[in-house]
């Protein structure tokens, strides 16, 4: 069975949506496996006919504003002007978002069975997942244990319904942790040494921009 | 201030929009803008601004300074158009990284106080029924976390129907 991944982080380096795409080759190894990154709108033909001949195409990618980012979108638009000369393909989405909720992804999930409908696909399922920056300080723990639980279980799920070709009731988890705590720790241990690495002072981090220089100009 | 974020090519633009107010700004496809990379400088290094080198590289703070927000859009999917949908992607420093719990969701802290109006316009001639009601989920979104107090999602078949209180702005 050919599987196709696309990458849908725009990140140029490790990315949450390389990570659960990490999670999920080992279940389906035996298969013959493509991940194609579009962070740059420039993969070749061949590369488009590969995806449009594959048997499941699996999307990674990151919530941005509620919804599937503007990079991706510009990729399925692509991809629905191209067409699919075979028609006998599943699609599947791994959504992860930086809230805390899986559950916030649901409009990202609707829009991509919507695309599958226009391009005249099969849908498949979405597993939803929160907490995203929080998923890579988790990757030394095992799938299926501790805060890992949850996502573990969805990921399972996720490869039981791809073997078999299914489709199935979208899966939204959140990592095995409170949620209070991930939101204290979210602005101790990430967002302010972020800020510190780069110079930035907590104030200066809250800080309200008024350009001066701003001119109510056209574009 | 009112915004107004659009899809619309330029040629058709000005004639459905031949007096557009002065203090209305105007945020059209110039064919350069670029995609966020997720990479939070807008938050972390420059914040409140976003680090791109572009013409749209200041988002926040227009939205800090608006009060109405126009969006017409082509609908896709049951969302926007890739570059309406690139210009929010764009527009997160208006916001804070940081978070609260509203409707027993996280969602991120308000930069400024300003209180925002989101009236939608997505146009297309094949939107399902189900694009509508994702569509209608977006804005409902969207008004959430950009904190707009009052929104409206219309749809319409071409851009002809375009209530004449739009182009009146």
């Amino acid at each position: 069975m050919k599987v196709s991944f696309i990458n849908g982080s725009p990140k140029l380096g490790t990315s949450t949506s390389e990570l659960m795409i990490t999670y999920l080759t080992p279940f389906i190894k035996e298969n013959e496996i493509s991940i194609y990154n579009i962070r740059k709108m420039d993969l070749s033909e061949m590369q488009f006919g590969e995806i449009t001949r594959s048997e499941v195409l699996i999307f990674a990618f990151p919530l941005y504003v509620d919804s599937i980012p503007s990079h991706l979108l510009r990729f399925l638009v692509e991809l629905e002007r191209r067409g699919f000369p075979n028609k006998n393909i599943i699609v599947y989405s791994i959504i992860n978002n930086g809230f805390f909720e899986g559950k916030q992804n649901h409009i990202a999930s609707n829009q991509m069975k919507n695309w599958c409908k226009s391009v005249g696909l099969t849908w498949g399922q979405t597993i939803g997942v929160g907490a995203g920056e929080m998923l890579p300080y988790l990757k030394n723990i095992s799938l299926g244990q501790g805060p890992n639980k949850n996502i573990g279980r969805a990921v399972q799920e996720l490869d039981d319904n791809i073997m078999s070709k299914n489709t199935a009731k979208d899966l939204f988890v959140s990592p095995n942790w409170p949620r209070f705590l991930w939101k204290i720790q979210s602005s101790l241990y990430f967002w302010y040494p972020l800020g510190k690495k780069n110079g930035v002072k907590r104030s200066r981090l809250k800080e309200k921009v008024m350009d001066k220089e701003y001119d109510n100009k056209h574009f | 201030m009112d915004i107004l974020i659009h899809d619309i090519d330029m040629e058709q633009f000005q004639l459905l929009f031949p007096k557009a107010d002065k203090r209305l700004h105007i945020i059209s496809d110039t064919g350069n803008i670029r995609n966020c990379i997720g990479c939070f400088g807008c938050w972390i290094k420059t914040p409140g601004k976003c680090v791109l080198r572009d013409e749209y590289n200041n988002m926040g703070v227009i939205f800090a300074q608006a009060e109405n927000v126009f969006i017409i859009s082509r609908c896709y999917y049951g969302g926007y158009s890739p570059f309406v949908k690139n210009i929010l992607d764009r527009s997160i420093p208006y916001l804070l990284p940081f978070f609260k719990i509203m409707n027993n969701e996280t969602h991120h802290k308000r930069r400024y106080k300003n209180n925002l109006q989101f009236s939608v316009y997505f146009y297309g001639d094949k939107i399902t029924i189900q694009e509508r009601k994702t569509a209608q989920d977006l804005v409902k979104a969207n008004a959430l976390n950009f904190n707009a107090k009052h929104y409206q999602t219309t749809f319409i078949r071409s851009l002809e129907e375009l209530p004449k209180e739009v182009i009146d702005i």
